[in-house]
């Protein structure tokens, strides 16, 4: 390949990892210019393109692109294991670097745009890289083959040679010439018996740079002359500035500048801890507004009130009116869910360089393409002159897949005014207050029961804030009033139900909602597990065998079950004196999850010894990569219950530091035993599946050690209510 | 005013109240210690003082003076490569951002402690915050780093 078109093909593909690949590269090209393929991909669709995710350099080293952000997932090992099995390469000799913008790296389900969330890289991945990978693999025994002059059958590749009864050639020889031959339309995909790399549990790619600081997180990111911004907003968005002392801000010795923008004023310094100090010296303040008085009490008793009113129906089966009327007794179960920070450990931030013809961006994005265009669009620039850099992202949970990328606007707003390089950090009570949380949720469940107190009607309410409302993707998910994103895991459910009746109520306020790690799955799995377990005792029933005799039609299910009942000895064993063992059973992102959590009472709170945690995922790609997914899982699903809950008083966000939301730590978090179904079915999701049953399966042994069924969570509050 | 850090005696220019995080990190750019709450609530910017695993968000340049400063990209005795390379082979880290701090506090237990129990690690790794739950990974690595170096 000639050395102009080298250049070309990184600028392309390359931009965010140049550096890391160093100067060598023979890579494979794209057929035809980067415009048409855009063209082509308009429409959320996989490509097929190798060369746009594989590099190999002529001392063999294998770099593969990775479109999906690395934020602890450990996409950046399990998406290149994918292409390694096929490409049959030196697992060795592989790195990996985050992908720059470019329709060929869009979603091949959702969009189109680039993006990582709902638990399906993999999933969504998992035809298109090993295709990739094979394809790549067949070009090179072919060109291998040609240099022989032997039959294409006669050669063989093997981890990172092609073999043949001729000698061995390395693929950083072979790469040029395959580059030239056709694309191969279906490469042959391995069988599943014969996987060396999917199924084995590969080291991190990223681990040693986690390890010993070398890792580069946004927060990281340096260009020379940058400035540190700390900014100054309003709880709620949408207050005007009152006032603010500019003087007091730039007497902070290493405060450079002051600028307001909007409703905002950005403190610019030599370093962060000069820029927040002068930003903490604005003493800012907001003119009086409606959201003033805002208080999260007083919401959640405005959304019991509409709990009382009619909503829009999301699932009708039989027919739950008459069916409450003919049971013999009834009751109602009021659960309330409080709004949620993601509080990721890295603070939000934003570098951004911007020169008045061109921007460039750093940030561990989520949705690089989004990020892009708002940026593009605050500057005034055509999208590819904004070039984006994903780094690694120190945590996110949904937060940085934020829908109205607000993060980014914000330091790129500043960037356009100052037209110097500069770095927005938020400090972490910034990263609290900065809106985007989980929603704040009312379930009511009225159940009607028969003589034997077996189940005959269930009529469900929620009230819950919208998820996705007020963007372009809320646009997109909220069908006639309704929010699937809210419901969830209550609609939908595998339980065979004879009567069975949900309304949803979407209430509207300022307060920025999100995505949060299981989104909907976080409440709805909590108000159907934990109502499941109490109907299973209502009517004297073990709660395994009883979710076996609702739930016999699922295999899924039916086999976390029962691993379950095998990894825990349930029927047989039982928990140590002054311990319970709770249950709990929830699919999300297509992945049935079970758990058995060992808990006890220690000062009014739960307190979580160890659990057990059957998945049924598909094919797992890397066992112990996907186990720390459900023991991370299990930890963030306690946090979010056990203390965690974002409320409002006179408008202003309660909370800021951990002490105000404390976290699990290491004495306080369980043993997590972890075991997979077997299967070869094809992926589905594991980032977030393993949060929604830890919170009722803890509940569930609460009500064994207290009779007490909690319904107003976090814990912290609900075991006192 | 003058710190010792990884070494080398630098100039820095920071105010004397500058949290020793920011000194190290935007003044020197060794970005390897992280910020994560300011707060000393989360371990994220534990450094190594004369030996001992201090916060450095929370620790004034001034109170530094001339004692050793010691962050992660100056750890490279046997004892932190054994803690990186168990941290590797245990699949510790996830996001990854939370794991410099523990690493240096692990690094301080094991040159304290050779043999350190399930308790002993509680209680040196209880400043630690990892939203993505990696501690029982933590916990095995730490043992397994203690018996690669007994
Ligand atoms: S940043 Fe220092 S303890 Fe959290
Ligand atoms: S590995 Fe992500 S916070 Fe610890």
């Amino acid at each position: 390949m000639t050395e102009e078109k080298m250049i070309v093909n990184r600028r392309d593909f390359l931009t965010s990892s140049a550096a890391a690949l160093g100067g060598l590269i023979v890579a494979f090209n794209i057929p035809g210019n980067n415009r048409l393929l855009a063209a082509e991909v308009s429409k959320a669709a996989a490509v097929y393109a190798p060369n746009a995710f594989v590099h190999i350099a002529p001392d063999n080293t294998i770099t593969m692109i990775i479109n999906k952000l690395e934020m602890g997932q450990g996409v950046n090992t399990s998406m290149a294991q994918l292409i390694a099995e096929e490409l049959e390469c030196d697992w060795k000799l592989i790195k990996s670097v985050s992908a720059p913008v470019n329709p060929v790296y869009n979603h091949t389900m959702f969009g189109p745009l680039q993006m990582t969330g709902g638990s399906s890289a993999l999933a969504s991945s998992w035809d298109q890289h090993r295709k990739i990978g094979a394809g790549m693999r067949e070009m090179l025994e072919l060109a291998a083959a040609k240099r022989w002059g032997i039959p294409v059958a006669e050669v063989k590749a093997q981890n990172g040679f092609i073999v043949s009864a001729r000698g061995k050639l390395s693929y950083g020889e072979l790469a040029e010439d395959a580059n030239k031959l056709p694309l191969p339309q279906n490469p042959k995909l391995k069988n599943s018996k014969d996987f060396k790399v999917i199924g084995h549990s590969m080291k991190r790619v990223d681990a040693l740079g986690k390890a010993n600081g070398t890792a580069i997180f946004g927060m990281d990111v340096r260009i020379p002359g940058m400035l540190y911004a700390v900014v100054a907003r309003s709880h709620i968005d949408g207050g005007e500035i009152a006032s603010y002392d500019e003087k007091a801000a730039r007497a902070v010795s290493g405060v450079v500048d002051v600028v307001r923008f909007g409703n905002k004023v950005a403190v610019l310094a030599k370093n962060t801890y000069a820029a927040k100090t002068g930003r903490d010296a604005l003493k800012i303040q907001f003119k009086s507004n409606k959201n003033d008085t805002f208080s999260t009490d007083e919401w959640m008793k405005h959304f019991k009130s509409l709990a009382d009113e009619k909503g829009i129906v999301a699932e009708n089966i039989g027919a739950v009116e008459e069916a409450m009327k003919s049971s013999k007794t009834q009751f109602t179960a009021d659960y309330e869910f409080p709004y949620l920070a993601h509080s990721a450990m890295e603070p939000l931030n934003c570098t951004v360089n911007y020169d008045g013809k061109k921007a460039e961006i750093w940030s561990g994005h989520q949705m690089p393409t989004s990020d892009r265009d708002v940026a593009a669009k605050i500057f005034g620039l055509k999208p590819e002159n904004v070039d984006v850099h994903t780094t690694y992202a120190g945590g996110s949970f949904g937060r940085r897949a934020s829908k109205n990328s607000d993060y980014v606007v914000q330091a790129c707003e500043l960037a356009k005014i100052v037209k110097k390089p500069l770095k927005m950090v938020m400090t972490r009570e910034d990263d609290t207050h900065a809106g985007y949380y989980r929603p704040i949720t009312f379930h009511r469940a009225k159940v009607g029961l028969d003589e034997k107190n077996k189940l005959v009607s269930w009529d469900h309410f929620i009230v819950g804030q919208t998820v996705m409302g007020n963007s372009f993707f809320g646009d997109m998910m909220i069908k006639n009033g309704l929010e699937s994103a809210v419901t969830e895991g209550i609609t939908e459910s595998h339980y065979k139900f004879k009567n069975f009746r949900v309304q949803q109520t979407i209430p509207k306020n300022d307060v920025t909602t999100l995505w949060y790690r299981s989104v909907g799955h976080t409440h709805t799995a909590y108000v159907m597990e934990t109502m499941i377990d109490e109907l299973a005792h209502k009517e004297k029933s073990d709660p395994l065998k009883y979710r076996q005799s609702m739930l016999s039609e699922s295999k899924k299910h039916m086999a976390v079950l029962e691993q379950l009942k095998k990894m825990t000895g349930w029927g047989t064993k039982k928990a140590p004196k002054g311990r319970a063992w709770g249950l709990a059973v929830h699919e999300s992102f297509g992945t049935v999850v079970g758990q058995v959590a060992e808990v006890s009472i220690v000062d009014g709170l739960p307190r979580v010894h160890q659990v057990w945690c059957s998945a049924h995922c598909g094919q797992v790609v890397n066992p112990e990569v996907a186990k720390t997914q459900l023991e991370g899982g299990i930890v963030f699903g306690i946090t979010s219950v056990m203390h965690h809950e974002i409320t409002f008083k006179d408008g202003l966000v309660q909370q800021g530091n951990f002490s105000e939301m404390p976290v699990v730590r290491m004495f306080d978090a369980p043993v997590v035993h972890v075991d997979f179904i077997k299967t070869t079915d094809a992926p589905t999701g594991l980032g977030e599946p393993g949060v929604p049953p830890i919170a009722p399966a803890i509940a569930n042994a609460v009500f064994q050690l207290t009779n007490k069924r909690v319904r107003v969570l976090p814990f912290a509050k609900g075991m006192k209510v | 005013m003058k710190v010792n850090i990884n070494g080398t005696i630098h100039n820095v220019t920071s105010s004397e109240d500058t949290p020793l995080l920011w000194v190290i990190r935007d003044e020197l750019n060794l970005t390897g210690t992280k910020f994560g709450c300011g707060q000393a609530q989360c371990g994220a910017c534990t450094v190594h003082m004369d030996g001992n695993p201090v916060r450095s968000c929370a620790l004034p340049l001034k109170l530094v003076g001339e004692k050793e400063i010691v962050t992660i990209e100056g750890m490279k005795d046997k004892i932190s490569q054994a803690v990186q390379k168990a941290w590797v082979e245990n699949h510790v880290p996830q996001c990854g951002y939370c794991q410099i701090g523990n690493v240096m506090t692990a690094s301080a237990l094991l040159a304290e402690t050779k043999k350190p129990t399930d308790t002993d690690i509680d209680n040196a790794m209880g400043g630690h915050i990892c939203r993505c739950g990696t501690y029982q990974r933590i916990k095995a690595a730490i043992h397994q780093a203690a018996r690669e170096l007994a």
